[in-house]
């Protein structure tokens, strides 16, 4: 054996390194001539991750030779990173949907259509209708909805009984959150606010445009609200700052792009926020005092604006080789009791009824109001709009930063109306 | 021929890792974007070749085009004198031999370092805040500070001083400047009596010329980079009301948010072109501010 020196050393350091990891890449290779193997991607948080990974195991072990890995990133990640992976014709076998970007994969067929899967690898016996038709384009169905959604506004249970409001959580309307907003204010002298400033806030903007019969997309997914509405919106949100019942514009504008433990409910800088039901028990967990449930405020004489939205799907890749395990995969998503335990409410409302009666006994409090919640609220929704047509995002994004304008006084009301709608117009035109 | 390999063999083997990373991985990808600058492509269905029809919209309807390049150009023409005359100044400060120099050396680079990464960029955000640090110092004097970070009127100023506060790289390299400036000159200066600022304006700065010509055009190029400081602060979209849609925060949105690769890739051969014009500018007028030394006759 030649004397070692520093450059043998690590040169045999290397070639060791190197055969070690040849090893097990072999073995596995071999190994997966007979398993199936699947990608399952999705976008979350830690606890949502957790979860998932735990129902692989379960459902890796209930059907042995079945391997399915996992891939999960943030949401400001996932969509570009499936494009690109679809791009290069490498998208995973299995991919949590979003309803804004299912018809976009539907339409360059990316997606896999369940319709051949029904009643076969895929049970849908008891699976609820509504939330059914949210993973239906053009009448086939393409995805399957894992948990559904609808908008609230979260107020400080402590603060209200202090200060005791009475109120109608699923009817009372904006001149009510007025009145309530200026009780709170001037009952805790001011460290607390009514309300967060709804100014910037889209989802509330989307709501008010529907309660005027206005909503913000037509079905055809032109531009479907004017410049009156707009401008009455932000018009109710300047009357309420001007009354010193929700916090100075200032703080309201550096808000934006936070995180939900920046929210005034969780500071107690206000008393009632607006967030998706399938947050519930995340904020409530963040909160010292405990939180109650509302609808966004009523429209006086308008008609329902909030809806039941499809807030996950799971979708299958049309390049998948293994169609019937995706299948099954997300059939006992859905329907086995081991899995559906795990993954609770996480996700959303679970749209299997004897899913939900399974799970309830073991509910934590912020779950039976969550639940509780989504069940009455249902009862005062309006109908599920059509997915928001392409650039959806971008006009959105116009939104807050137009909107800003007017939190900051920078611009009339009159005018920003006018250039927001003029600019949605632009925004969809180009997007074609 | 031979004598060219012999001579510069050592200086291309040490290359030759940067030059497989360049020919491997950059170039490539480089000349792809060229091509999609001309078309339109949204990852999930193949490039459409549309003509000039990007460059066309980014110079006759793209109002955030002209937003953004009016952030940038405001916070290049702000940040990089202020920057380079205070990393100048702290140059000038430690090269009088103080005791423990290594040690300021190395405090006042470490912002610089730090610079780049999220938990600063982060921690800024905080010492700005309504009831940040700064405004916290402000309420002793009775002053009530603005909220700087949601008002468009400060907020670009937040980030120019953060990019300030990272002068350690310049400064360090000012350093090494002064040090070169002959002792010399400074003794004769004083046979005759010049005062420290007639030293400064005669002796220092005409000296360290080619010094700040490298540092400027280098702070330049990195000013117009900024991407990652104003992607935190801002929340990634250049808000409030696009006061931070700093040219790199507007092409990542168009690029990773709304999925137009053809459209931010004429935005990225535009940046290109704007920063080349700058370092050709600099070059170009250093003839006639640049003084070498060596050179004199």
């Amino acid at each position: 054996m030649p004397r070692m020196n520093r450059r043998r050393f690590v040169g045999s350091l290397m070639a060791g390194a190197g055969a070690a990891a040849t090893l097990p890449m072999f073995s596995r290779s071999a190994f997966a001539q007979d398993a199936a193997r699947l990608r399952l991607y999705w976008w979350g948080n830690p606890s949502r991750d957790e979860r998932t990974f735990t129902v692989i195991d379960l459902f890796e072990e209930a059907n042995p030779g079945v391997q399915i890995d996992g891939e999960t990133v943030s949401w400001g990640d996932y969509w570009t990173k499936l494009a690109t992976q679809t791009a290069g014709r490498n998208m995973p076998d299995i991919v949590q949907m979003d309803y804004r970007y299912l018809d976009e994969y539907v339409s360059r067929g990316a997606l896999h259509s369940l319709e051949e899967f029904r009643g076969g690898a895929l049970d849908l016996s008891t699976y609820e209708e509504g939330p059914l038709a949210g993973g239906m384009v053009d009448g086939e169905l393409y995805a399957i909805n894992i948990g559904s959604n609808t908008q609230v506004a979260l107020f400080n249970a402590r603060i209200f009984d202090e200060v005791g409001i009475a109120f109608d959580p699923y009817g009372y309307t904006l001149e009510d959150l007025k009145r309530i907003a200026t009780e709170i204010t001037e009952a805790t002298g001011g460290s607390t606010y009514g309300t967060d400033d709804n100014t910037l806030a889209y989802e509330a903007f989307e709501t008010f445009a529907r309660q005027s019969q206005a909503p913000l997309f037509a079905a055809d997914g032109s531009i479907g609200t004017n410049e009156e509405v707009v401008g009455e919106f932000w018009e109710f949100w300047r009357s309420m700052r001007e009354a010193g019942v929700v916090p100075p514009a200032e703080q309201s504008a550096s808000l934006i792009g936070s995180g939900m433990n920046e929210l005034g409910l969780i500071t107690q800088n206000t008393a009632m926020s607006y967030l998706w039901s399938n947050q519930i028990v995340g904020a409530q967990s963040l909160s010292s005092d405990v939180l109650g449930a509302a609808m966004y405020p009523q429209k006086a004489g308008g008609v329902p604006g909030q809806y039941v939205k499809p807030s996950m799907f799971l979708a299958m890749s049309a390049n998948t080789e293994h169609p019937e395990i995706a299948a099954k995969f997300i059939s006992d998503w859905v329907n086995d009791p081991a899995m559906t335990a795990v993954l609770g409410l996480e996700r959303g409302i679970p749209p299997v009824p004897e899913v939900r009666e399974a799970l309830s006994p073991e509910f934590t409090e912020a779950e039976r109001l969550s639940v509780g919640y989504f069940s009455e609220a249902q009862k005062h929704v309006g109908e599920l709009p059509p997915p928001p047509p392409p650039a959806a995002g971008e006009v959105t994004d116009a939104f807050v930063r137009i909107g800003t304008e007017v939190l900051l006084d920078r611009q009339s009301i009159s005018d920003a109306a006018a250039e927001f709608v003029g600019q949605a117009n632009a925004i969809r035109r180009r997007a074609g | 021929m031979n004598k060219f390999i012999r001579r510069n063999l050592p200086g291309y083997t040490f290359l030759f890792p940067w030059l497989i990373g360049f020919f491997a991985l950059a170039l490539g990808p480089i000349l792809a974007s060229l091509y999609l600058s001309f078309t339109r492509y949204d990852i999930l269905t193949p490039p459409q070749w549309a003509g000039l029809e990007n460059y066309e919209y980014m110079f006759t309807w793209d109002d955030r085009f002209w937003q953004s390049m009016k952030v940038t150009f405001t916070f290049v023409f702000l940040s990089v004198p202020a920057k380079l005359i205070f990393a100048l100044g702290i140059a000038m400060a430690l090269d009088k031999g103080i005791r423990g120099i290594g040690l300021y050396r190395a405090v006042y680079y470490l912002p610089s370092i730090l610079g780049a990464s999220i938990a600063v960029a982060i921690l800024w955000r905080q010492v700005f805040e309504a009831n940040g640090v700064i405004n916290s110092i402000l309420a002793i004097f009775g002053i009530a500070g603005p909220h700087w970070m949601g008002n468009p009127d400060y907020s670009l100023y937040t980030i120019v001083t953060l990019a300030v506060w990272q002068f350690g790289a310049p400064m360090l390299i000012f350093l090494a400047g002064l040090r070169a400036i002959p002792n010399d000159l400074y003794e004769a200066a004083e046979i005759d009596a010049a005062s420290k600022t007639r030293k400064f304006f005669a002796i220092t700065l005409p000296l360290l010329g080619p010094v700040i010509f490298f540092n400027l055009v280098l702070q330049t190029i990195d000013a117009f980079k900024i991407f990652t400081n104003a992607f935190v602060i801002s929340g990634g979209n250049g808000a409030p009301a696009d006061s931070l849609l700093f040219f790199t925060i507007y092409l990542y949105e168009e690029a990773f948010k709304y999925f137009r690769m053809g459209y931010a890739s004429a935005l990225a051969w535009v940046l290109l072109i704007v920063i080349a014009l700058f370092t050709a500018i600099a070059f170009f007028s250093s003839r006639y501010w640049v003084y070498y030394e060596n050179e004199r006759d």
